[in-house]
């Protein structure tokens, strides 16, 4: 449920001991980073996913980086918000970049995390985060069950004509929207929620719902498996579904769209390098590449005109699908984040 | 006689000159770094009891905590009623088939948790072989044991049960056999045996064990949300949200030194009624 951007990747972080999370990063990060070289004028240090997105983020934007200006370029892994805030707090700082989704951005922007940034596209700018990609939560289901006929989240809802097990993440900022949209409130009225409304909604799916999903993996696992018949699920995992041979089909009917920032962790000494690399990172080529590799939409509109048709079929951001998706609003939430994923735990515990 | 008191005061500072490295580690990364929490727990965001009292009166908090604690004291009974068994056929196996028992106890800790997580999936899942197997003798209808407190209960005692085998194992096998046959020839049998002479004697063992497996589940949540119902949610998850997705540094600690507090509680009511001295037999 903590698993909040786009981490498209196995992060279970089963290793994570809440209470220690703010100690140890503390105390660890001195030690975790022996090799890099802090402050020096060619190293930088970024926060990343992991697994397959590392990879992609590796081979697209980090090395082409290190190959145009000589910084090399050190990772951490599992991204985490609470580092970002506790490097920013001791002074002492384990990575340079991270990621972050619209809502931590705003948060971390709001306690005073981020260092300011420049635009390196029209419109990119977001709280002091450079847009990279959107992805989405979209409705997927099995083939072998329900064929071509789910249309909307209504019919997610709908367990009379569609009877089976549903799966969503455990993730209240999706849920919520999704709620509404399935009972009846159209896209342009959803901001900011009607709250009441979509726990009332809920009600009516809860016991149908075996399963909330807390992992990317996961949640391919689950359609692919067999072990729920349709769920909301990402687009690059569901994809994974599909490719790796399961009777899988989807809509973009409105599907949920989130998009993901680089973001610079305020006052490192590694500023300048830092922003170098986000300017990169959202230039046009590279994150093309990335946005290939991962099959997330960039957001940066002259990467989208790189992607030949086909691979833009999947892409969230293609302009094809503008009509159907539908882009999360945090600035008209209507809702505290925090206090809207209390009452969403406790829904799911009653 | 100076030589001599000064010879024993040498020896008698030699075990701490020993400890030293220990608790100077111990200090600076456990006792200072939890009396930074328990500060945190009053002064995020400003100083206040309000993380208190919310942690303590909110009913997502007081239902996870009950959750937390019920589900950490089954899964101990259940791996003591799995585990000493096991360690008695240990105990009074032969050397060799004792190894082999012991490493086939002790294989789930070779194993990833993440595989052995997903492994559950596959054994348990719609297409699993379980539910095969109660096609195969009849049954049309298998229940749903994946997602279910029954599944996450099997695996938390699979990953947690060596750690009582093992406890339980090392106190049985010191055990001397001598003393079993000679309350035989007193004319104890069966279940006085057991309760008068054999549970005493191995009781620093079960004693360990379930404190350990007792507070390690304490900490577990990524199995309950991974295989068990909806319904599961473990105080470490809900840390771990305040934490990383909120920030709220503050919240996290109280509800860290809450539970630290109910454990050392339930600790200290456990050692009135069995001793936790017992732990060094």
């Amino acid at each position: 449920m903590r698993d909040i951007i786009s981490r498209q990747n196995t992060i279970l972080r089963p290793t994570r001991r809440g209470f220690l999370t703010g100690a140890a990063a503390l105390a660890a990060a001195p030690l975790a980073t022996p090799f890099v070289a802090r402050a020096q004028e060619t190293a930088l240090s970024i926060n990343t996913w992991g697994g397959e997105w590392e990879e992609a983020a590796r081979a697209n934007l980090f090395d082409p980086f290190t190959a145009e200006t000589g910084i090399k370029i050190q990772t951490v892994s599992p991204v985490s918000f609470a580092k970002l805030a506790q490097q920013v707090n001791t002074g002492t700082y384990e990575f340079d970049v991270t990621t972050l989704g619209a809502a931590e951005l705003v948060r971390a922007n709001q306690n005073g995390l981020l260092e300011d940034l420049e635009e390196s596209y029209p419109g990119g700018l977001y709280n002091n985060g450079m847009g990279s990609h959107a992805f989405a939560t979209l409705m997927g289901w099995r083939k072998d069950k329900f064929g071509d006929e789910p249309k909307s989240w209504a019919d997610f809802w709908d367990v009379e004509r569609f009877p089976g097990k549903r799966s969503l993440q455990r993730y209240a900022a999706r849920v919520i929207p999704i709620a509404l949209l399935a009972d009846g409130v159209a896209p342009k009225d959803l901001y900011p929620l009607d709250v009441e409304r979509a726990f009332k909604s809920l009600d009516r799916i809860k016991e149908h719902v075996v399963v909330w999903w807390t992992a990317g993996a996961q949640s391919s696992q689950l359609l692919r498996d067999g072990e729920v018949d349709m769920i909301g699920i990402w687009n690059t995992r569901f994809f994974n579904a599909q490719d790796g041979g399961s009777p899988v089909a989807m809509t973009w009917n409105q599907a949920i769209l989130d998009k993901a920032y680089w973001v610079v962790a305020k006052d490192t000494p590694n500023v300048e390098n830092a922003k170098k690399f986000v300017a990169f990172a959202t230039s046009a080529a590279p994150l093309a590449g990335f946005a290939k590799a991962q099959q997330d939409g960039p957001l940066n509109p002259a990467s989208l005109a790189l992607i030949p048709p086909d691979q833009a079929e999947r892409m969230p951001t293609n302009a094809r699908y503008a009509e159907q998706v539908v882009a999360q609003d945090l600035e008209n939430f209507g809702i505290d984040p925090a206090e809207l994923t209390e009452r969403f735990e406790e829904w799911v515990l009653s | 006689m100076t030589g001599l008191s000064n010879m024993t005061e040498r020896k008698n500072l030699w075990p701490w000159l020993l400890l030293t490295p220990l608790a100077v580690f111990l200090v600076v990364f456990f006792v200072v770094p939890l009396i930074d929490v328990a500060v945190m727990s009053f002064t995020e965001p400003r100083l206040t009891f309000a993380n208190y009292e919310r942690a303590l009166t909110g009913t997502l908090y007081q239902k996870v905590f009950i959750n937390t604690f019920l589900t950490a004291g089954f899964v101990t009974l259940c791996c003591l009623l799995v585990g000493y068994p096991l360690a008695y056929l240990m105990s009074v196996s032969s050397q060799r088939t004792a190894m082999l028992i012991l490493l086939l106890v002790t294989m789930s800790f070779w194993t990833s948790f993440l595989v052995r997580t997903y492994a559950w999936m596959v054994l348990l899942g719609t297409n699993g072989p379980l539910v095969w197997l109660f096609q195969a003798v009849g049954i049309t209808n298998p229940p749903q044991l994946l997602f279910t407190r029954f599944s996450s209960t099997l695996a938390m005692v699979h990953i947690l049960a060596p750690y009582m085998i093992m406890n339980i194992y090392s106190v049985m096998r010191k055990i001397d056999p001598v003393l079993v046959r000679s309350a035989e020839s007193l004319g104890a049998r069966g279940g006085s045996l057991l309760r008068h002479v054999y549970l005493p004697l191995t009781a620093p063992g079960i004693a360990n064990g379930c404190v350990l497996v007792f507070v390690i589940c304490l900490g577990f949540y990524v199995t309950p949300v991974l295989l068990g119902s909806p319904r599961e949610q473990m105080i470490a998850g809900l840390i771990g949200t305040q934490l990383d997705e909120f920030l709220a540094f503050g919240m996290g600690s109280a509800l860290a030194m809450v539970l630290l507090v109910f454990t050392m509680v339930i600790l200290t009511i456990y050692h009135r009624h069995f001793g936790l001295d017992k732990l060094w037999g």
